[in-house]
Parts: structure tokens; sequence; C-alpha cells
């Protein structure tokens, strides 16, 4: 409902996407996000998460990662993902180029294109030793 | 996630239903390389039941794709639905893979 928020906080590991994914997935419910907003949510969860694991915790380990949304309104949510790895700003990625043939194509590099799709208000700050993405998602006009 | 082999007018079609992410993209990639180790060189992906796909599953098909052509094949998408759709557009993969609106039509190719 309106003015609600709720965080998770977990190990940064594989296995920590379906317990996150059920988190926001939660939240949608409640945000009564359409389905296919919800689909786009739980990508940029994921590909958020993906970075994490490979950029902020490269070496594996313990690392903390911190998943908060609230509900500003019906159809919208607000979110935060936060870890505590080595300082990564995914927005600093280069864009991809999208026009380059099948055989000049890179096989991956399209995950923070994704994210700049899909998402509102992308932004990312360092805090206090935190890497902290902060986005939203609407489903209204 | 869900592969199905089927043979469709001699072609192999690969049926991928559910969720394609960042820990079943890994299978999805093992069935096509497996069909390739067999010699296979075009393949039919049959995406019609596919309910999400992320970045993690565009490096697959991207991969997969990139081994056919060197060996004079393709990669054959079809059915493409909601996000899956999206995703594919939105990075312009779907101007890449040849894209058909049925499982016949994308047998049959052209």
């Amino acid at each position: 409902m309106p003015g609600t928020t709720r965080s998770l906080t977990l190990t940064a590991k594989p296995e920590s996407l379906g317990p996150v994914t059920e988190f926001v997935r939660k939240g949608a419910r409640e945000a009564d996000l359409p389905e296919l907003h919800t689909r786009q949510l739980e990508l940029l969860i994921e590909e958020i998460l993906v970075n994490i694991w490979r950029y902020a915790y490269p070496e594996g380990g313990s690392g903390t990662v911190m998943v908060t949304y609230s509900i500003p309104r019906p159809g919208e949510m607000d979110l935060e993902v936060g870890d505590q790895g080595v300082e990564f700003d995914p927005l600093m990625a280069a864009p991809p180029d999208l026009t380059l043939d099948l055989s000049r194509r890179p096989v991956g590099g399209l995950g923070v294109h994704l994210l700049r799709s899909f998402a509102r208000s992308l932004n990312y700050r360092r805090q206090r030793g935190w890497n902290r993405l902060s986005f939203g998602i609407s489903a209204n006009p | 996630m869900t592969i199905d082999r089927s043979e469709i007018g001699g072609k192999v079609v690969l049926h991928v239903a559910g969720r394609m992410d960042a820990e079943s993209a890994s299978h999805f990639e093992a069935q096509c390389d497996s069909c390739i180790s067999e010699g296979i060189t075009s393949l039919v992906i049959d995406l019609g039941d596919l309910s999400y796909v992320s970045s993690m599953g565009l490096r697959s098909f991207v991969a997969i794709a990139q081994k056919l052509k060197s060996k004079d094949g393709e990669l054959r998408i079809c059915r493409l639905t909601g996000l899956a759709r999206q995703v594919f557009e939105i990075t312009r993969l779907s101007q890449i893979f040849p894209m058909y609106d049925s499982v016949e039509s994308a047998v049959l190719g052209g």
C-alpha cells in the first residue's frame, strides 16, 4: 500500500537472486504493478545484482546486499539496491554499439543498457562505504 | 525454464518456456551446444512461452548465433512476446536475428 517501505538484507551471492526476486514481486503486488512492469522490475533487480557479484565483490566472499522499496502511489515503486563492496558505478559503463552486425557484436554489455531503458530516475551514489543505486518503476503515464 | 526439442520440416526446434535468467541461461546454451556438436547448423528457437529473459540470456543467444554463423548456419527466433519481445527490440537483437511470427514460418525461413 502507498507509504509502505520494506527492506531485505542478504548475502551478495547468486543464490540470493530467487529470494530478492520474490521480495520485489511481493512489493509489485502491493503497488498494483501490471505483470509486464513486474517483469521489468525483476529484470532491473537481476541486472543490478549480477553487476554487484561481478564488480563489487569480485573475490566472492560474504558481502552484503540490501534492497529497499517504497510505494509512493499505486502503480509506482521507488527502489534502492545497496552493497558494501568495491566502489562501482554501473552508469559509468560506455553505451554498447547496437548497430554492429552479429559477427562483431560482443556477447555481453547489454545489462546496463536494459537498466537505463526500463528504470526511471536511475541514480548512483557512494555513501559511507556503500554503493547505492536508486531507481523507480512506474506504470503510470 | 524448460526446453523441449522437436524436429519440424527437417529443422530442430527448441521450445523454451519460463524464465531465462542468470541461473538458467547456461542450460539453454548447453542444450544449443549439444545440438551444434551433433552437426546441426540451423536452429529454430520458439520463445512463445518465454516470460522473462535478462542480459545473461541474451549473451547465450549471441554466443550461439555466432557459433552457428561460423558454420554457415543461423539461429531463427519465433513467437517473441511480452518482456522478451521488449528486451530483443531495445537491444536491437531483433534486427540481427531472423525473427518470425510462427514456428512454421521460422522452419521455412526466407
